[in-house]
């Protein structure tokens, strides 16, 4: 049993930090908490569904999904992107706002991404076309369940954030990032173009969205709703980690996860606090970091 | 100076926006009566609108005294409207799994401490925190009641919701009785002739009721703002370390602006309850913070005359909506969103925002100003 929620907490702990981290990025440099978050994920996950209607029939298959599917998730990491970067230079350059008029301004646009997604694909739940397939065999008798698409999930993911990593300490770019979260007016009297650094941060982050909100839906299914009904998930895996630090918000994110897949756990030694509870202990956790350590485990430094 | 004695001067003291506003409002009340009149509007159905903007005023109000007076970010408002509904309808439902059966006015009392246990229980620990996460918490804590209200079947009937709500004034003298026993009148004929029957009385009834409300608290809330009170929480808006450094207690003060706000918030969760005659779960959903937010921002952070317009409009986009030929929730949903952009691009202070302030956000930290635009340069009236 214990294997099995450590298992499963791995899977969905990938999808949390691939949400986190981007949070956390773009916190760090543009300076909001942004509510438009969980609804870029969204967008990720419809922009796949869509893709993946196109291309599905393609050849090979690893891991248990089709080729096409990972065309599809390139799709949605980029659609996500595409948004955030539209957005930013429609919406949020053109602002004269502190960070709560912005955080506000987050909130219409995640608004309006899920009516826009509610009105093209309706409310109803969906799935990618898509076999579901059985619990890897060779697992089963230690008492894990998870598919070989959870393996995968697990792999990308960790891909995507080694990927990251390597970004951030080793390139021009990740090193601006890293300046520019320290000290904007510093980076830019040293002369980093934090415009442009500004709007990879937003390229990057919303890419991270777009990614975690694809496997959001091969791990589940897909609503309008689903990245809104986790964006409070990823602000306690973020506030958890350190608001602005993003390898605070990979370890944030990692932690909500597994407190959460290991929920039904507390009723087996005998607290009787169900699954239906698992967001709730989250945001608890959220607000009893909040109040104890408000820099998170962390601090706010990238 | 006022409306009736010097009509011309009180006009000319407008500000553009006023005077639209104004216009706007006296045009769309124009509208109402002749739809009405023209047999567009049945009679229940427009006091039943006016019922809801009379509940949304009141959680724009309640929620101006804890964002606009204090600067406080509440993302919790749709737990108290629930913790309102629910605390009414547990006391006086029939089929309540608490106690139920108690004449509505305690149920009243009893949705009204809740809701200001409520907020100590989501104040103690957030209002220490800085603005953003203030934001953040609080709507988590509200999700952690609306998850309580949803699994706790022994407490609150879990997603069946609480049925057999009576009417408010169930048990009254004469006004329970008011219904039934005025006459049912018909004016006009044909199928536009208006029909004045019990419904309609009961819809007067309780637009009479949430105009009591409202009343109450917007006059407690003017009061309140104009008082030595208020303006310390203005202060604490604009600087809270300049307000601490004056030797206030800026927690014990905005505490008192936040379970002010949120009994407020509560006493439109009571309206609704006995209005609806039913609440559910869905009643905490997060939407309707949001509702209230885009309310108190298109009024004008501050004012409690622009919470009122704010609740009217929000009134206008949930029922203006209905009888489209499609689904609806998400024009909804995507008109909040463009009005939430729209305002915090072009007009971030909101449509009234209030006049005649003297303390605003920046004032301290840089040489003082006023807001760009919206405020008078003589008071109403002089010349």
């Amino acid at each position: 049993m214990v294997l099995d929620q450590l298992a499963s907490g791995l899977v969905y702990s990938s999808i949390i930090v691939l949400g986190s981290i981007g949070l956390s990025l773009v916190y760090s440099i543009a300076g909001f908490a942004n509510f438009a978050h969980g609804d870029t994920m969204t967008i990720g996950a419809y922009t796949a569904l869509v893709t993946f209607g196109a291309v599905g029939g393609i050849g090979g298959s690893v891991l248990g999904l089709p080729a096409g599917f990972f065309v599809a998730l390139v799709a949605g990491i980029a659609m996500a992107a595409l948004v955030a970067v539209v957005t930013e230079k429609l919406v949020y350059s053109g602002m004269d706002l502190d960070s709560i008029g912005l955080l506000i301004a987050s909130i219409g646009l995640a608004f309006i991404y899920r009516a826009l997604i509610q009105l093209g694909f309706s409310a109803q739940s969906t799935r990618y076309g898509i076999q579901s397939l059985r619990p890897i065999e060779a697992l089963v008798p230690y008492g894990v369940r998870i598919t070989e698409h959870d393996v995968a999930i697990f792999v990308s993911a960790s891909l995507l954030v080694v990927g990251l990593h390597v970004l951030l300490q080793y390139s021009d770019l990740g090193r601006k990032m890293r300046a520019m979260a320290d000290n904007p007016d510093l980076a830019r009297v040293s002369g980093i173009r934090t415009e442009r650094v500004k709007l990879w941060t937003w390229i990057i982050g919303a890419g991270l969205a777009g990614a975690g909100g694809v496997f959001l839906g091969l791990y589940s299914q897909l609503t309008p709703r689903m990245g809104f009904n986790l964006l409070l998930l990823i602000f306690a895996a973020v506030i958890l980690g350190g608001i602005g630090s993003v390898y605070g918000a990979m370890l944030g994110g990692f932690l909500i996860g597994m407190i959460n897949q290991l929920t039904p756990l507390l009723s087996d030694i005998g607290i009787p606090i169900g699954i239906e509870y698992a967001n709730a202990i989250a945001f608890v956790i959220m607000v009893v970091v909040l109040l104890v350590r408000p820099n998170g485990i962390a601090g706010e430094a990238t | 100076m006022s409306l009736v004695e010097d009509p011309r001067g009180y006009w000319s003291g407008l500000t553009v926006a006023e005077k639209g506003v104004t216009a706007a409002i006296v045009l769309f009340a124009v509208g109402l009566v002749v739809s009405l009149l023209g047999g567009l509007l049945a009679p229940t159905y427009f006091l039943f609108l006016v019922g809801l903007a009379g509940m949304y005023a009141l959680l724009s109000l309640g929620l101006n005294s804890q964002w606009g007076f204090s600067g406080l970010i509440n993302f919790s408002v749709a737990a108290f409207f629930g913790i309102g509904a629910y605390g009414t309808a547990l006391a006086s439902a029939s089929s309540s799994p608490v106690a139920g059966g108690l004449p509505p006015i305690v149920g009243l009392f009893a949705a009204l401490v809740l809701a200001a246990l409520l907020a100590l229980f989501i104040g103690i620990p957030t209002l220490r925190l800085r603005a953003d996460y203030l934001a953040i918490a609080s709507i988590g804590l509200a999700e952690v009641v609306r998850l309580i209200v949803l699994n706790q079947d022994s407490w609150t009937n879990g997603s069946a919701g609480v049925r057999g709500i009576p009417g408010f004034f169930e048990g009254w003298p004469v006004l329970a009785t008011f219904p039934d026993t005025m006459p049912t009148i018909v004016l006009g004929s044909g199928p536009g002739a208006m029909v004045l029957n019990a419904p309609f009385w009961q819809a007067l009834l309780n637009v009479g009721l949430v105009l009591a409300f409202v009343g109450v608290s917007y006059l407690v809330l003017r009061r309140a703002h104009r008082s030595p009170w208020g303006r310390v929480l203005r202060t604490i808006r604009s600087d809270e370390d300049l307000a601490s450094a004056l030797g206030k207690n800026t927690y014990a003060f905005k505490m008192q602006a936040f379970v002010l706000g949120s009994l407020i918030m509560a006493l439109a969760g009571v309206f609704y309850a006995h209005l609806n005659l039913y609440v559910s779960p869905g009643d905490l959903d997060p939407i309707t913070t949001f509702y209230v937010w885009v309310a108190v921002i298109l009024g004008g952070s501050g004012s409690n005359r622009g919470a009122l317009f704010g609740g009217v409009v929000i009134v206008l986009i949930r029922e203006g909506t209905r009888g489209l030929p499609f689904e609806a929730a998400p024009i909804r949903l995507l008109a909040i969103g463009v009005i939430i952009v729209l305002l915090m691009r072009f007009r971030p202070q909101g449509i009234l925002p209030p006049q005649k302030e003297l303390i605003w956000p920046g004032t301290v930290d840089e040489t003082p100003q006023q807001p760009d635009s919206g405020v008078r340069e003589t008071k109403a009236g002089e010349k």
